[in-house]
């Protein structure tokens, strides 16, 4: 009896062997991203890339989101990491890893396959070093738009948000749009999430100021409107925000926020909570984001995002194959299919972003998808990083009240100045 | 010279052999200590006189006292990152060290009896100590929110705080003073309930009979005796302070602004964000300069007031 039962057993084993072996004949591709597990595009990409590429199989290393994407992101490529594809999330991060020698140099790819460049909006710019050479590609690119809520609109009566609106209108609007008693039935005008960019980074939408020309007196106007906003109950407040933690996505998909000013990486989000049920609300909206007086209407500001191949690859070319598919044609139609705003620009993207199942059928909306100009975040610089850890950490003084607009915006100038100075 | 003939005479095979066990038994835990704690300690030290920004060891460069420089460059050192941190540090470390222990050495006093109800406190009291730090600062954040329990629990004795206390430029570093406090209290206060079983009862029985009462057999019989203990727990204890990271990582991510931004937290910031291992490992020296310093004046300081039977 127990001589049959080894015998089965190493019969067993032997044969788990064998699959084994025959499954890892397909070649495995590590992509390190993050919120692998949750985000639409990723599956859309990795299903599509994977039924034209049968041979290969797309792994995706979930990091963490957040800023602490780029922290984890770094510790694994100076231990040595094999991981074959990783994410640029951000392009302040660019500097950082050139100096970290972490990206493969592409211009020798891009050369032999006849990858056209070209098809960016000048965004695969910001991909390249001082010599102008290659180290990542982009394949999204999110600027940010005004969300808001057709059911409370509806409710009160009160027309939809306009594609061409002032900050000032925008007040206007959001305070009629604030009703009610705090836990009782209180609709919120507006929310600003806790980010630097959510609150102050409107003034870069001029195209004349940026987040690191070291001169911060442009954002007084919009850290004045928040905070006034919070003083008149319109808005949730930033300190209740960091305390609790609330996450914008649910926030406004509670259903109490009228408007919420946003990067277009939350529409596909958006329709995929809302098939799963878990927004409770039945129609949002979307308009370009308001401007200042004297901003062109539709300048918004954005951020493209981007994928490198890591020079401790086993397998470059198989990363080239997926990273120029991703941020090619191809990859884009997959990107556009879920409601994600792919960085190859071509005409028939915002037409087949609108027509995904679950985005809001206005023309306003659809609208909203071509802005007249996308200025950068935060620009590619090497004091980028150091900058904008500056700029965050004043505009939680700030928006804390710890300090007051003008203090905080004095301390900015400083501190940049010194950082600027080296 | 008067060297003993023993001392003179050649070990003997005996001596060598246990020798050599004895080795064998150390080895284990050395090397353990020797990959994951020695080297790397070298390492830190090697590069803050080094450039590293990440990516394979081959791009680091000498630096020499360049790193140095960088983080002492401003004059008005009290607005640089380092002079925030440092101050920071220094005042949690001021109000925890002392506040703490005295919280402890209570417990410890109260708790000192027999009885399965004082049993049962010392666990209580014990159990933030082995509880997750994370579930811990998240649990007193949300209890610290501007409508939280502890502003509602202040209310109803007359203090009104408008504020939540992990975002207020005042209170936020008293959010971590007080968890903080709160959850070592309890591992301390073992140390103390310790130290108190080691106070011979002949001693109190002699003040009781000189007619001593509660509060000057405290602090003739029951302080004296514990300063073996007091003298412990507060050098582990400024050591364990400069070293805080977690709680504001978690409490108040270093904020309003620098507010409470601790060295630690710049050393992170500087190695993993920027990423600038040199200059972060600079910060690490003066960092353990600071720590060395102190603890060798407490050392010293030792002869004054601590009292070994």
């Amino acid at each position: 009896m127990k001589k049959w039962l080894a015998m089965l057993l190493c019969a067993v084993l032997v044969c788990s062997l064998f699959s084994v072996a025959q499954a890892t004949e397909k070649k495995v591709l590590r992509v390190a991203t993050w919120d692998a597990t949750t985000t639409a595009y990723l599956d859309a990409t990795k299903a599509a890339f994977e039924a034209s590429h049968p041979d290969i199989t797309i792994e995706y290393v979930d990091l963490p989101a957040g800023t602490e994407y780029i922290v984890k992101l770094t510790a694994m490529l100076t231990a040595g990491d094999t991981v074959d594809v990783f994410d640029v999330k951000e392009v302040a991060n660019m500097p950082a890893l050139l100096e970290m020698g972490a990206m493969e140099n592409l211009d020798a790819y891009i050369q032999a396959s006849g990858f056209a460049t070209d098809k960016y909006a000048g965004m695969d710019k910001c991909y390249t070093d001082a010599a102008g050479s290659y180290y990542a590609l982009p394949f999204r690119n999110d600027f940010w738009l005004l969300y808001y809520n057709k059911d409370l609109f509806d409710k009160a009566g009160v027309a939809y948000p306009t594609n061409d609106m002032t900050w000032d209108q925008y007040a206007d609007l959001a305070r009629k749009m604030t009703s009610g008693t705090e836990g009782v039935d209180k609709v919120y005008g507006t929310h600003y999430h806790t980010w630097r960019s959510a609150v102050a980074n409107w003034a870069v939408c001029d195209g004349v100021n940026t987040l690191i020309d070291g001169e911060y007196s442009d954002l007084k106007y919009f850290y004045d409107l928040a905070q006034k906003l919070e003083d008149e109950g319109v808005c949730r407040t930033y300190n209740d925000l960091k305390a609790s933690g609330l996450n914008y996505r649910g926030g406004f998909e509670a259903g109490d926020i009228a408007m919420l000013p946003m990067g277009t990486w939350l529409i596909s989000t958006l329709i995929a909570d809302r098939d799963k049920g878990e927004v409770k609300f039945n129609e949002f909206g979307l308009a370009t984001i308001p401007h200042a007086e004297g901003v062109p209407v539709g300048s918004t500001f954005g951020s493209p995002t981007g994928a490198a191949i890591n020079v401790n690859s086993a397998q470059k070319d198989l990363a080239w194959e997926f990273i120029s598919w991703r941020s090619g044609a191809e990859g884009a139609k997959a990107h556009a299919s879920v409601g994600t705003i792919p960085a190859y620009v071509s005409e028939d993207v915002a037409e087949v972003v609108a027509a995904v199942k679950g985005f809001p059928g206005d023309a306003g909306s659809k609208a909203a998808l071509l802005p007249t100009a996308v200025y950068l975040e935060v620009p590619v610089d090497p004091h980028a990083s150091e900058i904008r850890t500056i700029v965050d950490e004043e505009t939680n003084n700030i928006m804390s009240r710890a300090v007051t607009v003008d203090e905080g915006i004095a301390n900015m100038n400083e501190r940049a100045a010194e950082v600027l100075g080296e | 010279m008067t060297a003993s003939p023993a001392a003179k005479r050649k070990p003997g095979k005996l001596t060598r052999r246990n020798t050599w066990i004895a080795y064998s038994f150390l080895a284990p835990n050395f090397l353990g200590f020797f990959c994951f704690t020695l080297i790397p300690v070298l390492f830190s030290v090697a590069l803050a006189f080094l450039t590293w920004n990440g990516g394979s060891m081959s791009r680091i460069t000498f630096a020499g006292f360049g790193n140095f420089a960088t983080i002492f460059k401003n004059f008005n050192f009290a607005k640089t990152d380092l002079g925030i941190t440092l101050r920071n540090t220094v005042y949690y470390t001021f109000f925890t060290v002392p506040l703490t222990i005295a919280l402890a050495l209570a417990l410890a006093l109260a708790l000192n009896r027999a009885g399965r109800g004082a049993k049962a406190l010392r666990a209580v009291f014990f159990f933030p100590y082995v509880s997750s730090i994370v579930a811990i600062c998240m649990c007193w954040r949300f209890m610290m929110m501007k409508t939280g329990l502890i502003n509602q629990a202040l209310a109803v004795v007359g203090i009104s705080v408008n504020a939540s206390w992990t975002q207020d430029k005042n209170l936020a570093i008293w959010s971590i003073i007080l968890v903080s406090m709160w959850r070592n209290a309890g591992y301390y206060m073992v140390m103390y309930l310790a130290g108190l079983q080691g106070v011979p009862a002949e001693l109190y029985e002699a003040a009781t009979m000189d007619g001593a009462n509660g509060w000057q057999k405290f602090w003739k019989v029951t302080f004296p005796m514990l300063t073996p203990t007091t003298f412990f727990v507060s050098v582990m204890m400024v050591i364990n302070c400069f070293k805080i990271y977690d709680m504001v990582a978690i409490m108040t991510e270093g904020g309003p602004g620098r507010a409470t931004k601790m060295l630690v937290n710049y050393i992170y910031d500087m190695s993993f964000v920027s990423p600038k291992y040199g200059v972060a490992s600079a910060v690490a020296m003066v960092l353990f300069a600071i720590v060395l310093t102190v603890t060798v004046i407490q050392f010293r300081a030792e002869k004054k007031w601590v009292n070994y039977m």
